[in-house]
């Protein structure tokens, strides 16, 4: 590989919502892109490439929406690609803009993500969509949608570990109160386990507040090369200096049933350990627990948090619903998990919660977060996964303060 | 189970920012467009109130001029002409009340969904009926589906290791009785085919308790 270093210039967030009626999926963008821009100190005229980040064409009934994107912001006649990996497109945009940079495609590129998930269509159409992200002729036609494909798995994790429903209502308990002190999250609230295992349920043993949320919103990040930053980027010499040090990525059969037994079965996702695993050896981290002072995760459902906590070796096999109970993943406690309120209590705009996540962990490397959600840096370093489908594709992203 | 929603009402404890109620217009009151559903005026979603750092958006709204928006209704329809492939053979047989899934030559694995190509030796598999019985490896009960899914509620989705095979296989649970706390990991389940006429040839078929 070559030398070429890394960076990440700056982020920027439109702010996620149940519905933004007050403007629609292209004004979002570039409302991300202007202050991502302002905070990376850089003119757009001079990035060299974008990354455009979106899930599902059926929400805007708009296909190809990248280009749209792209000339909202005066992109134009400069190169963009598509990625697109479910739950996980905005974790793969971040691994595909280091790719590119790495390889000397370009020496900066911008990376925009959203989603349109709101009431452009009825919550049960939204809902059909999603569940056509898992395979149609196998899986939908039973009536399988995905909050009953992770409750499959939380079984098997409760009858294999003993973990209980309430260990993990307390992730959903946490990302809702860190989400307090966090502008841009939709889902701000102060609750209690009892609220959570008295909400609607949904699919047993998942609860209506053990779920992430259906948002509208868009993100946006910025990478480049040391070189293009020294002349480029006035917030180079201002801002605390943000490495792009390890990506990893994996995959999983798309249907839980095709796992292989016994690991990971129905119970993990091999695919983050795959991931995290590539991440952390590029990075250098021995011990991910200790080397690291923030992760953002990808907690779609609140036990969907436990588990990838274990297969991403921030804590052991069948260790987490314990730890939870300890406040160790809390902000003050070992390891803050998901400081920015996660899918629960942030929003996940499928294209823009992988980046949202990358943002996250640049404003704590970076001591810009609110002080009640801001984490000690010990190390300097944050991690982020992102996946898609039931732990189908998986990027895991590392950064480090190196100033 | 479920007692009661009061989290949603409590003040104190939801900060959703507040949506605007916007009615739909009656069809006399909407002008020219005969689609229009609404124009309104429409708010700064992050709002004063969750604002910590003056930084990031300044008190006055830079995007005054651009906040009124009008809504239209758009309709769309599709019916796909879908091809079940190689798969074809498992639906066919449904109908004889056959359980089919697929061998691969290679590495003897024997795929309960079947496969015509073993992914991990890329091996074109051969058919081979299973028994139709089995355990249930893990469920859960229903009491929310997406309603274009149209099953009654509650439902369970079982996820079954059947005898003879090496993977598993996802479908419903039905005739569990109305007791949930009958229905057990490892309890033996069999494979039960439909009577009546169905929309989607997976549907022939269902898990019973044994
Ligand atoms: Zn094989």
């Amino acid at each position: 590989m070559s030398d070429r270093r890394v960076f990440v210039l700056g982020g920027g967030i439109s702010k996620m919502a149940a519905e933004r009626v007050d403007g629609n999926i292209r004004d979002w963008v570039t409302e991300a892109v202007m202050e991502a821009v302002a905070d990376a100190g850089v003119e757009i005229a001079d990035i060299d490439h974008a990354t455009t980040s979106y899930f599902s064409d059926h929400f805007d009934k708009q296909l190809k929406m990248g280009a749209i994107f792209h000339d909202c912001i005066g992109m134009c006649p400069k190169p963009n690609v598509r990625v697109e990996g479910g739950g996980g497109t905005g974790g793969l945009a971040i691994r595909n803009a280091y790719a590119y940079i790495k390889a000397g495609l370009c020496d900066s590129m911008i990376i925009y993500g959203t989603e349109n998930m709101g009431r452009h269509v009825p919550s049960d159409v939204a809902q059909q969509f999603i569940a056509l992200a898992s395979d149609t002729d196998w899986e939908v036609q039973v009536a399988g949608f995905y909050i009953a494909y992770y409750a499959l798995m939380m079984l098997s994790h409760m009858e294999k570990y003993g973990t209980k429903e309430e260990q993990f209502a307390l992730a959903s308990v946490k990302n809702h109160r860190n989400a307090i002190y966090n502008e841009y999250a939709q889902s701000p609230m102060r609750i209690t386990v009892d609220d959570v295992m008295n909400s609607p349920l949904i699919t047993s043993p998942y609860k209506l507040l053990d779920n992430c949320l259906l948002s509208d919103g868009a993100s946006c990040l910025i990478f480049a090369t040391e070189e293009w930053a020294k002349t480029h980027s006035t917030s180079w010499y201002r801002k605390p200096r943000i490495e792009f040090v390890g990506t990893g990525c994996g995959s999983d059969y798309m249907r839980l049933a095709d796992r292989p037994l016994p690991y990971p079965g129905i119970t993990h996702f091999r695919a983050k350990k795959n991931a995290s695993k590539q991440a952390y050896k590029m990075a250098g981290i021995k011990n991910p627990a200790k080397e690291l002072d923030c992760f953002e995760v990808h907690d779609a459902y609140s036990g969907v948090e436990l588990v990838s906590c274990e297969d991403l070796r921030l804590c052991g096999y069948g260790q987490s619903g314990p730890l939870y109970e300890e406040g160790y993943f809390d902000l003050g406690g070992e390891l803050p998990i998901n400081t920015s309120g996660g899918l629960i209590g942030m929003g996940h705009p499928v294209g823009a919660t992988g980046i949202n996540q990358g943002i996250e962990v640049l404003t704590q490397l970076r001591e810009e977060a609110h002080p009640q959600r801001q984490v000690p840096l010990n190390n300097g370093q944050g991690g982020m996964d992102s996946h898609g489908g039931t732990g189908t594709f998986v990027a895991v992203n590392i950064f480090r303060r190196v100033d | 189970m479920a007692k009661g929603v009061s989290v949603f009402k409590d003040p104190e404890k939801t900060l959703y920012p507040k949506l605007p109620d916007v009615p739909d217009l009656k069809e006399g009151d909407r002008g020219l467009v005969r689609t229009k559903l609404h124009t309104f005026t429409a708010d700064d979603p992050v709002g004063p109130k969750l604002h910590w750092d003056p930084i990031h958006r300044a008190d006055q709204d830079p995007w005054k001029d651009f906040r009124e928006i009008m809504r239209i209704e758009w309709k769309m329809e599709i019916t796909y002409r879908h091809c079940l492939g190689k798969y074809s053979k498992f639906f066919i047989e449904l109908e004889n009340k056959k359980f089919y899934a697929t061998e691969c030559p290679k590495c003897g694995f024997v795929w309960a969904i079947p496969r015509p190509v073993c992914p991990d030796c890329l091996e074109i598999t051969t058919w081979k009926e299973l028994p139709g019985t089995g355990t249930l490896e893990s469920y859960s009960i229903s009491e929310f589906v997406p309603a274009f899914m149209k099953v009654e509620l509650p439902y369970v989705l079982a996820m079954v290791k059947l005898d003879g095979a090496d993977s598993l296989f996802t479908h419903q649970l039905r005739n569990w009785g109305t007791d949930r706390s009958k229905i057990k990991t490892g309890m033996p389940i069999k494979v039960a085919y439909t009577k009546e006429p169905v929309n989607h040839p997976l549907l022939s078929m269902w898990f019973e308790p044994a």
